[in-house]
Protein backbone atom coordinates (compact mmCIF):
# COMPACT_ATOMS: atom_id res chain seq x y z
CA UNK A 1 0.00 0.00 0.00
CA UNK A 2 3.06 2.04 0.39
CA UNK A 3 5.42 1.12 -1.83
CA UNK A 4 5.16 3.92 -4.12
CA UNK A 5 6.27 7.66 -3.72
CA UNK A 6 5.04 9.63 -1.19
CA UNK A 7 4.28 12.70 -3.60
CA UNK A 8 3.64 10.44 -6.85
CA UNK A 9 0.05 10.99 -8.43
CA UNK A 10 -1.38 8.73 -10.70
CA UNK A 11 -5.01 6.46 -11.44
CA UNK A 12 -4.55 5.19 -7.80
CA UNK A 13 -4.52 8.69 -6.07
CA UNK A 14 -7.47 9.99 -8.18
CA UNK A 15 -9.56 7.30 -7.40
CA UNK A 16 -8.84 6.79 -3.57
CA UNK A 17 -8.89 11.01 -3.60
CA UNK A 18 -12.57 10.69 -5.28
CA UNK A 19 -13.93 7.30 -2.89
CA UNK A 20 -12.08 9.30 0.21
CA UNK A 21 -14.05 12.71 -0.75
CA UNK A 22 -17.13 11.03 -1.30
CA UNK A 23 -16.64 8.83 2.20
CA UNK A 24 -16.01 12.33 3.78
CA UNK A 25 -19.70 14.15 2.27
CA UNK A 26 -21.59 10.94 3.40
CA UNK A 27 -20.47 10.49 6.84
CA UNK A 28 -20.56 14.72 7.23
CA UNK A 29 -23.67 14.40 6.34
CA UNK A 30 -25.13 11.39 8.58
CA UNK A 31 -23.68 12.49 11.95
CA UNK A 32 -24.67 16.51 11.70
CA UNK A 33 -27.35 15.13 14.41
CA UNK A 34 -24.04 15.42 16.93
CA UNK A 35 -24.14 18.79 18.17
CA UNK A 36 -20.62 19.47 20.14
CA UNK A 37 -21.71 21.00 23.60
CA UNK A 38 -20.35 24.87 24.02
CA UNK A 39 -20.38 25.31 20.39
CA UNK A 40 -23.27 25.65 18.61
CA UNK A 41 -22.46 26.16 15.01
CA UNK A 42 -20.00 23.27 14.90
CA UNK A 43 -21.01 19.39 14.96
CA UNK A 44 -18.88 16.22 15.89
CA UNK A 45 -17.95 15.29 12.48
CA UNK A 46 -16.28 11.44 13.33
CA UNK A 47 -16.14 11.80 9.39
CA UNK A 48 -12.11 13.63 10.15
CA UNK A 49 -11.25 10.33 11.19
CA UNK A 50 -11.75 8.98 7.68
CA UNK A 51 -10.31 11.64 5.97
CA UNK A 52 -6.72 11.33 8.48
CA UNK A 53 -7.12 8.22 7.78
CA UNK A 54 -6.98 8.46 3.90
CA UNK A 55 -4.04 10.13 4.01
CA UNK A 56 -2.28 8.44 6.41
CA UNK A 57 -2.95 5.15 4.15
CA UNK A 58 -2.79 7.00 0.32
CA UNK A 59 -0.97 9.56 0.83
CA UNK A 60 -0.72 13.38 0.98
CA UNK A 61 -2.33 14.11 -2.34
CA UNK A 62 -5.15 11.60 -1.58
CA UNK A 63 -5.84 13.36 2.20
CA UNK A 64 -5.61 16.87 0.15
CA UNK A 65 -8.09 15.53 -2.36
CA UNK A 66 -10.90 13.96 0.08
CA UNK A 67 -10.50 16.81 2.17
CA UNK A 68 -10.80 19.57 -0.41
CA UNK A 69 -13.45 18.05 -2.17
CA UNK A 70 -14.91 15.75 0.53
CA UNK A 71 -16.15 19.54 2.12
CA UNK A 72 -17.11 20.82 -1.10
CA UNK A 73 -19.34 18.22 -1.58
CA UNK A 74 -20.27 17.96 2.10
CA UNK A 75 -21.16 21.91 1.80
CA UNK A 76 -23.34 20.76 -1.50
CA UNK A 77 -25.18 18.65 -0.30
CA UNK A 78 -26.33 20.45 3.22
CA UNK A 79 -26.69 23.33 0.75
CA UNK A 80 -24.32 25.75 2.66
CA UNK A 81 -22.63 27.22 -0.19
CA UNK A 82 -18.85 27.18 -1.38
CA UNK A 83 -15.98 28.44 1.14
CA UNK A 84 -13.07 27.89 -0.56
CA UNK A 85 -10.85 28.83 2.64
CA UNK A 86 -13.01 26.22 4.85
CA UNK A 87 -12.56 23.18 1.60
CA UNK A 88 -8.80 24.37 1.59
CA UNK A 89 -8.37 24.10 5.20
CA UNK A 90 -10.24 20.23 5.39
CA UNK A 91 -7.65 19.66 2.58
CA UNK A 92 -4.53 20.57 4.54
CA UNK A 93 -6.13 18.66 7.28
CA UNK A 94 -6.01 15.36 5.41
CA UNK A 95 -2.60 16.58 3.36
CA UNK A 96 -0.50 16.45 6.71
CA UNK A 97 -1.00 13.03 7.92
CA UNK A 98 -0.34 11.75 4.32
CA UNK A 99 3.27 13.06 4.29
CA UNK A 100 4.01 10.25 6.82
CA UNK A 101 2.30 7.35 4.51
CA UNK A 102 5.50 6.17 3.58
CA UNK A 103 6.63 5.06 6.78
CA UNK A 104 4.03 3.62 8.06
CA UNK A 105 4.66 -0.04 7.77
CA UNK A 106 2.10 -2.07 10.01
CA UNK A 107 -1.18 -0.08 10.67
CA UNK A 108 -1.77 -2.61 13.54
CA UNK A 109 1.67 -1.90 15.15
CA UNK A 110 1.31 0.80 18.04
CA UNK A 111 4.12 3.04 17.33
CA UNK A 112 2.91 3.66 14.01
CA UNK A 113 -0.49 4.28 15.13
CA UNK A 114 0.70 6.47 17.64
CA UNK A 115 2.82 8.48 14.64
CA UNK A 116 -0.42 8.40 12.50
CA UNK A 117 -2.24 9.96 14.97
CA UNK A 118 -0.06 12.33 15.71
CA UNK A 119 0.44 13.94 12.78
CA UNK A 120 -3.60 13.43 11.83
CA UNK A 121 -3.22 15.88 15.02
CA UNK A 122 -1.08 18.22 13.67
CA UNK A 123 -2.78 18.45 10.18
CA UNK A 124 -6.16 19.18 12.02
CA UNK A 125 -4.03 22.06 14.08
CA UNK A 126 -2.69 23.44 10.81
CA UNK A 127 -6.23 22.60 8.66
CA UNK A 128 -8.43 24.35 10.94
CA UNK A 129 -5.59 27.71 12.12
CA UNK A 130 -5.81 28.16 8.45
CA UNK A 131 -9.28 28.18 7.43
CA UNK A 132 -9.82 30.31 11.17
CA UNK A 133 -7.19 32.94 10.17
CA UNK A 134 -8.69 32.96 6.60
CA UNK A 135 -11.53 33.83 8.33
CA UNK A 136 -10.20 37.07 9.56
CA UNK A 137 -9.67 38.51 6.12
CA UNK A 138 -12.95 36.95 4.47
CA UNK A 139 -15.71 37.54 7.63
CA UNK A 140 -13.85 40.85 8.69
CA UNK A 141 -13.69 38.69 12.54
CA UNK A 142 -11.23 39.52 15.09
CA UNK A 143 -8.13 37.29 16.03
CA UNK A 144 -9.76 36.36 19.43
CA UNK A 145 -13.19 35.48 17.50
CA UNK A 146 -11.30 33.17 14.94
CA UNK A 147 -9.06 31.53 17.76
CA UNK A 148 -11.89 31.23 20.28
CA UNK A 149 -15.28 30.74 18.37
CA UNK A 150 -13.64 28.44 15.47
CA UNK A 151 -10.31 27.10 15.34
CA UNK A 152 -11.12 26.18 19.33
CA UNK A 153 -14.23 23.69 19.23
CA UNK A 154 -13.56 22.45 15.56
CA UNK A 155 -9.66 21.54 16.66
CA UNK A 156 -10.74 19.95 20.13
CA UNK A 157 -14.08 17.83 18.28
CA UNK A 158 -11.60 16.76 15.19
CA UNK A 159 -9.04 15.62 17.41
CA UNK A 160 -11.52 13.74 19.66
CA UNK A 161 -12.79 11.94 16.86
CA UNK A 162 -8.80 11.19 15.22
CA UNK A 163 -8.28 9.28 18.76
CA UNK A 164 -11.02 7.52 19.08
CA UNK A 165 -11.70 6.04 15.50
CA UNK A 166 -8.29 6.66 13.66
CA UNK A 167 -6.84 3.41 15.75
CA UNK A 168 -10.28 1.18 15.06
CA UNK A 169 -9.78 2.00 11.28
CA UNK A 170 -6.57 1.09 10.75
CA UNK A 171 -6.18 -1.58 12.55
CA UNK A 172 -9.63 -2.74 10.12
CA UNK A 173 -7.40 -1.74 7.14
CA UNK A 174 -4.50 -3.97 7.92
CA UNK A 175 -6.98 -7.20 7.96
CA UNK A 176 -8.36 -6.13 4.41
CA UNK A 177 -5.21 -5.26 3.02
CA UNK A 178 -3.79 -8.49 4.59
CA UNK A 179 -6.33 -10.19 2.89
CA UNK A 180 -6.76 -8.85 -0.36
CA UNK A 181 -2.46 -9.05 -0.64
CA UNK A 182 -1.47 -5.71 -1.47
CA UNK B 1 -30.23 8.00 4.96
CA UNK B 2 -30.81 9.55 1.87
CA UNK B 3 -28.11 11.33 0.02
CA UNK B 4 -30.16 13.96 -2.54
CA UNK B 5 -28.76 16.93 -3.94
CA UNK B 6 -30.18 20.20 -3.19
CA UNK B 7 -30.18 20.89 -7.11
CA UNK B 8 -33.36 21.62 -8.70
CA UNK B 9 -33.32 22.60 -12.19
CA UNK B 10 -35.05 25.77 -12.87
CA UNK B 11 -35.30 27.99 -16.28
CA UNK B 12 -33.96 30.99 -14.38
CA UNK B 13 -30.95 33.83 -15.74
CA UNK B 14 -28.75 32.44 -13.08
CA UNK B 15 -29.10 28.92 -13.74
CA UNK B 16 -28.64 29.86 -17.63
CA UNK B 17 -25.38 31.28 -16.80
CA UNK B 18 -22.02 29.19 -17.44
CA UNK B 19 -21.52 27.98 -14.00
CA UNK B 20 -17.57 29.24 -14.33
CA UNK B 21 -18.98 32.73 -14.96
CA UNK B 22 -21.00 32.23 -11.45
CA UNK B 23 -17.37 31.16 -9.44
CA UNK B 24 -15.19 34.03 -11.32
CA UNK B 25 -17.63 36.37 -10.34
CA UNK B 26 -18.06 35.37 -6.72
CA UNK B 27 -14.16 35.13 -6.09
CA UNK B 28 -13.88 38.82 -8.08
CA UNK B 29 -16.51 40.03 -5.10
CA UNK B 30 -14.98 38.52 -2.43
CA UNK B 31 -11.55 39.36 -3.49
CA UNK B 32 -12.49 42.54 -4.21
CA UNK B 33 -13.82 43.22 -0.96
CA UNK B 34 -11.61 41.33 1.03
CA UNK B 35 -7.84 41.98 -0.13
CA UNK B 36 -9.08 45.77 -0.70
CA UNK B 37 -10.17 45.85 2.72
CA UNK B 38 -13.20 47.47 1.74
CA UNK B 39 -15.38 49.03 4.68
CA UNK B 40 -17.15 51.89 2.98
CA UNK B 41 -20.89 51.56 3.11
CA UNK B 42 -21.06 53.95 -0.31
CA UNK B 43 -19.00 50.58 -1.50
CA UNK B 44 -20.57 48.05 0.36
CA UNK B 45 -24.35 48.74 0.23
CA UNK B 46 -24.39 48.80 -3.81
CA UNK B 47 -22.55 45.33 -3.61
CA UNK B 48 -24.74 44.01 -1.04
CA UNK B 49 -27.87 45.18 -3.62
CA UNK B 50 -26.55 43.31 -6.46
CA UNK B 51 -25.76 40.34 -4.75
CA UNK B 52 -29.04 40.43 -2.83
CA UNK B 53 -30.29 40.46 -6.75
CA UNK B 54 -28.69 37.99 -7.88
CA UNK B 55 -30.07 35.66 -4.88
CA UNK B 56 -33.30 36.26 -5.40
CA UNK B 57 -32.75 35.65 -9.50
CA UNK B 58 -31.57 32.24 -8.64
CA UNK B 59 -35.69 32.17 -7.46
CA UNK B 60 -34.74 28.87 -4.57
CA UNK B 61 -37.86 28.65 -2.65
CA UNK B 62 -37.60 29.82 0.78
CA UNK B 63 -38.40 25.98 2.44
CA UNK B 64 -35.04 24.94 0.63
CA UNK B 65 -32.86 27.11 2.16
CA UNK B 66 -34.34 28.08 5.14
CA UNK B 67 -32.49 25.91 7.45
CA UNK B 68 -28.91 27.89 5.93
CA UNK B 69 -30.34 31.09 5.60
CA UNK B 70 -31.40 31.40 9.31
CA UNK B 71 -27.80 29.75 10.37
CA UNK B 72 -26.43 32.57 8.38
CA UNK B 73 -28.09 35.36 9.66
CA UNK B 74 -28.25 34.33 13.30
CA UNK B 75 -24.10 33.59 12.78
CA UNK B 76 -23.87 37.41 11.09
CA UNK B 77 -26.60 39.48 13.20
CA UNK B 78 -26.25 37.59 16.82
CA UNK B 79 -22.23 36.29 16.82
CA UNK B 80 -20.50 38.69 14.15
CA UNK B 81 -23.09 41.82 14.48
CA UNK B 82 -23.05 41.97 18.36
CA UNK B 83 -19.53 41.39 18.63
CA UNK B 84 -19.00 44.10 16.37
CA UNK B 85 -21.02 46.70 18.48
CA UNK B 86 -20.08 45.68 21.65
CA UNK B 87 -16.28 45.54 21.01
CA UNK B 88 -15.34 47.32 17.83
CA UNK B 89 -13.13 44.84 16.55
CA UNK B 90 -12.83 42.45 13.55
CA UNK B 91 -12.42 45.61 11.36
CA UNK B 92 -10.10 48.43 10.77
CA UNK B 93 -8.63 49.73 13.49
CA UNK B 94 -9.64 53.14 12.47
CA UNK B 95 -13.62 51.74 14.47
CA UNK B 96 -11.46 51.69 17.64
CA UNK B 97 -8.88 54.70 17.42
CA UNK B 98 -11.64 57.58 16.15
CA UNK B 99 -12.67 59.47 18.93
CA UNK B 100 -16.57 58.37 19.03
CA UNK B 101 -19.36 60.29 21.15
CA UNK B 102 -22.03 57.23 22.97
CA UNK B 103 -24.85 56.53 21.65
CA UNK B 104 -25.79 54.20 24.94
CA UNK B 105 -24.63 51.39 27.21
CA UNK B 106 -24.65 47.82 27.11
CA UNK B 107 -25.08 47.11 31.36
CA UNK B 108 -23.39 43.40 31.90
CA UNK B 109 -24.16 42.68 35.52
CA UNK B 110 -25.55 39.93 37.74
CA UNK B 111 -28.89 39.77 37.90
CA UNK B 112 -30.81 41.92 41.11
CA UNK B 113 -26.98 43.72 41.77
CA UNK B 114 -24.80 46.57 40.80
CA UNK B 115 -21.74 44.37 40.28
CA UNK B 116 -20.65 44.41 36.48
CA UNK B 117 -19.37 46.49 33.69
CA UNK B 118 -21.44 48.74 31.45
CA UNK B 119 -19.80 48.65 27.90
CA UNK B 120 -20.28 51.80 25.71
CA UNK B 121 -21.85 51.56 22.22
CA UNK B 122 -19.84 54.43 20.52
CA UNK B 123 -21.51 55.30 16.68
CA UNK B 124 -18.26 54.22 15.38
CA UNK B 125 -18.80 50.71 17.08
CA UNK B 126 -22.57 51.03 16.16
CA UNK B 127 -21.80 51.71 12.37
CA UNK B 128 -19.14 49.00 12.06
CA UNK B 129 -21.51 46.48 13.45
CA UNK B 130 -24.08 47.31 10.55
CA UNK B 131 -21.20 47.79 7.79
CA UNK B 132 -19.82 43.84 9.05
CA UNK B 133 -22.90 42.25 8.56
CA UNK B 134 -23.93 43.62 4.89
CA UNK B 135 -20.15 42.88 4.25
CA UNK B 136 -20.12 39.38 5.31
CA UNK B 137 -23.98 39.22 3.92
CA UNK B 138 -22.54 40.32 0.65
CA UNK B 139 -20.51 37.24 0.04
CA UNK B 140 -22.49 35.03 1.89
CA UNK B 141 -25.41 35.72 -0.67
CA UNK B 142 -23.32 34.78 -3.99
CA UNK B 143 -22.28 31.38 -2.13
CA UNK B 144 -25.51 29.77 -0.42
CA UNK B 145 -27.50 29.56 -3.60
CA UNK B 146 -24.20 27.63 -5.51
CA UNK B 147 -25.32 23.71 -4.53
CA UNK B 148 -28.99 24.77 -4.95
CA UNK B 149 -28.46 25.96 -8.78
CA UNK B 150 -25.44 24.13 -9.92
CA UNK B 151 -25.73 21.10 -11.47
CA UNK B 152 -23.77 18.43 -9.70
CA UNK B 153 -22.80 16.50 -13.34
CA UNK B 154 -20.51 19.81 -14.54
CA UNK B 155 -18.47 20.24 -11.17
CA UNK B 156 -15.94 18.27 -12.40
CA UNK B 157 -15.75 19.99 -16.39
CA UNK B 158 -16.54 23.55 -14.63
CA UNK B 159 -13.23 23.01 -12.34
CA UNK B 160 -11.45 21.90 -15.57
CA UNK B 161 -12.67 24.63 -17.88
CA UNK B 162 -11.25 26.60 -15.30
CA UNK B 163 -7.83 25.49 -15.69
CA UNK B 164 -7.45 22.78 -12.57
CA UNK B 165 -5.45 20.03 -13.92
CA UNK B 166 -7.21 16.59 -15.68
CA UNK B 167 -6.49 14.44 -12.75
CA UNK B 168 -7.99 16.94 -10.30
CA UNK B 169 -11.31 18.00 -11.80
CA UNK B 170 -11.79 13.91 -12.89
CA UNK B 171 -11.39 13.14 -8.99
CA UNK B 172 -14.04 15.50 -8.11
CA UNK B 173 -16.40 13.82 -11.19
CA UNK B 174 -15.76 10.50 -9.86
CA UNK B 175 -16.51 11.84 -5.75
CA UNK B 176 -20.04 12.56 -7.57
CA UNK B 177 -20.69 9.18 -9.39
CA UNK B 178 -19.34 7.39 -6.02
CA UNK B 179 -21.93 8.87 -3.81
CA UNK B 180 -24.94 7.76 -4.24
CA UNK B 181 -23.63 3.89 -4.26
CA UNK B 182 -21.70 5.14 -1.41
CA UNK B 183 -25.09 6.24 0.39
CA UNK B 184 -26.67 3.57 -0.23
CA UNK B 185 -23.99 0.82 1.09
CA UNK B 186 -24.30 3.46 4.50
CA UNK B 187 -28.15 2.65 4.52
CA UNK B 188 -27.65 -1.04 3.87
CA UNK B 189 -24.50 -1.44 6.69
CA UNK B 190 -27.45 0.88 9.21
CA UNK B 191 -30.34 -1.58 8.19
CA UNK B 192 -27.85 -4.52 9.16
CA UNK B 193 -26.54 -3.34 12.72
CA UNK B 194 -30.10 -2.03 13.73
CA UNK B 195 -31.49 -5.56 12.96
CA UNK B 196 -28.80 -6.62 15.62
CA UNK B 197 -30.19 -3.89 17.88
CA UNK B 198 -27.81 -0.97 17.10
CA UNK B 199 -29.58 2.35 16.70
CA UNK B 200 -27.69 5.29 15.43
CA UNK B 201 -30.49 7.84 17.17
CA UNK B 202 -30.09 6.56 20.77
CA UNK B 203 -26.82 6.11 20.99
CA UNK B 204 -26.48 6.85 24.80
CA UNK B 205 -23.15 7.47 27.22
CA UNK B 206 -20.63 9.99 27.45
CA UNK B 207 -19.01 11.66 24.72
CA UNK B 208 -16.04 8.93 23.95
CA UNK B 209 -18.61 6.61 24.37
CA UNK B 210 -20.91 8.01 21.70
CA UNK B 211 -18.02 8.38 19.07
CA UNK B 212 -17.04 5.23 19.62
CA UNK B 213 -19.96 3.46 18.79
CA UNK B 214 -19.95 4.97 15.38
CA UNK B 215 -17.15 2.73 14.49
CA UNK B 216 -20.10 -0.53 13.74
CA UNK B 217 -21.23 2.20 11.28
CA UNK B 218 -18.13 4.19 9.48
CA UNK B 219 -15.73 0.83 9.43
CA UNK B 220 -17.63 -1.43 7.39
CA UNK B 221 -18.15 1.10 4.87
CA UNK B 222 -14.87 2.29 4.61
CA UNK B 223 -13.28 -0.94 4.22
CA UNK B 224 -15.76 -2.22 1.64
CA UNK B 225 -15.44 0.60 -0.38
CA UNK B 226 -11.55 0.55 -0.51
CA UNK B 227 -11.74 -2.86 -1.81
CA UNK B 228 -14.20 -1.40 -4.18
CA UNK B 229 -11.64 1.37 -5.35
CA UNK B 230 -9.19 -1.43 -6.08
CA UNK B 231 -11.21 -3.05 -9.06
CA UNK B 232 -11.88 0.77 -9.90
CA UNK B 233 -7.79 1.54 -10.02
CA UNK B 234 -7.61 -1.57 -12.16
CA UNK B 235 -10.10 -0.71 -14.51
CA UNK B 236 -9.07 3.02 -14.94
CA UNK B 237 -5.64 1.61 -15.53
CA UNK B 238 -6.92 -0.81 -18.23
CA UNK B 239 -8.06 2.30 -20.47
CA UNK B 240 -4.99 3.54 -20.45
CA UNK B 241 -6.10 6.38 -17.50
CA UNK B 242 -4.21 9.70 -17.18
CA UNK B 243 -1.53 9.04 -20.29
CA UNK B 244 -3.18 11.62 -22.40
CA UNK B 245 -5.62 15.03 -22.01
CA UNK B 246 -9.05 13.35 -21.30
CA UNK B 247 -12.27 14.92 -23.03
CA UNK B 248 -15.33 15.44 -21.11
CA UNK B 249 -19.05 14.54 -22.21
CA UNK B 250 -20.43 17.75 -21.10
CA UNK B 251 -19.00 21.03 -23.04
CA UNK B 252 -19.34 24.62 -21.48
CA UNK B 253 -19.90 27.21 -23.65
CA UNK B 254 -19.90 31.03 -22.66
CA UNK B 255 -22.68 33.53 -23.95
CA UNK B 256 -22.48 37.18 -24.11
CA UNK B 257 -24.42 37.37 -20.88
CA UNK B 258 -21.30 35.64 -19.39
CA UNK B 259 -18.91 38.13 -20.55
CA UNK B 260 -21.28 40.68 -19.03
CA UNK B 261 -21.15 39.16 -15.54
CA UNK B 262 -17.36 38.59 -15.80
CA UNK B 263 -16.61 42.13 -16.91
CA UNK B 264 -18.99 43.70 -14.28
CA UNK B 265 -16.78 41.28 -11.47
CA UNK B 266 -13.45 42.13 -13.20
CA UNK B 267 -14.39 45.80 -12.72
CA UNK B 268 -15.51 45.09 -9.12
CA UNK B 269 -12.51 43.79 -8.11
CA UNK B 270 -10.38 46.16 -10.30
CA UNK B 271 -12.27 48.98 -8.83
CA UNK B 272 -12.36 48.03 -5.28
CA UNK B 273 -8.13 47.37 -5.39
CA UNK B 274 -8.03 51.16 -7.53
CA UNK B 275 -10.22 53.38 -5.28
CA UNK B 276 -8.36 51.83 -2.02
CA UNK B 277 -5.16 51.77 -2.51
CA UNK B 278 -4.79 54.72 -5.06
CA UNK B 279 -7.56 57.05 -4.39
CA UNK B 280 -7.49 55.70 -0.43
CA UNK B 281 -11.57 55.77 -1.02
CA UNK B 282 -13.18 52.47 0.60
CA UNK B 283 -11.98 52.73 4.14
CA UNK B 284 -14.33 52.79 7.52
CA UNK B 285 -16.34 55.80 6.85
CA UNK B 286 -19.41 56.73 9.17
CA UNK B 287 -21.89 58.97 7.87
CA UNK B 288 -22.94 62.24 9.48
CA UNK B 289 -26.46 60.85 10.35
CA UNK B 290 -25.12 58.67 12.51
CA UNK B 291 -24.06 61.80 15.00
CA UNK B 292 -27.15 63.47 15.16
CA UNK B 293 -28.62 60.15 17.03
CA UNK B 294 -26.51 60.81 20.15
CA UNK B 295 -28.50 61.56 22.45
Amino acid sequence: MNDQGTWKFGTREVVYGALGAALYGVFSLATNIFPLPAAGNITFRPAVAVLIFFGVAFGPWVGLLAGFIGNILGDALSGWGFYWHWSLGNGLMGMIPGLVAGSIKDFRARPDIIRAVVWGIVGIAVGMLFASLMEIFMGGIDLSTALVGYFTPAFLGNTLVTIILLPILMYAFAAVAARRGR
Amino acid sequence: MLATWKYRPRDTYVQRLDPRTRLIFLVCVIFGVSLAGIWDMRIILPLFLLTLALFLMARVPWKDMKRTLIYIIVLVVVIVGINGLLTGRGGPTAVLRTPSPTLFEVPIAIPGTQIGVWIPVTVSRAWFAVVQILRMLTMALLAIPLPFTMDPNIYGVTFRRLGIPDKVSFAMDLAFRFLPTLARDFSTTMDAQRARGYELERLGGGLFSRIRKLAPLIIPVTMQSTVTAEEVVDAMDLRAFGTAPRTWVRSLQYAPRDYALISLGVFILAGCLISRYAFGFGQFWVPDFMYSLVP
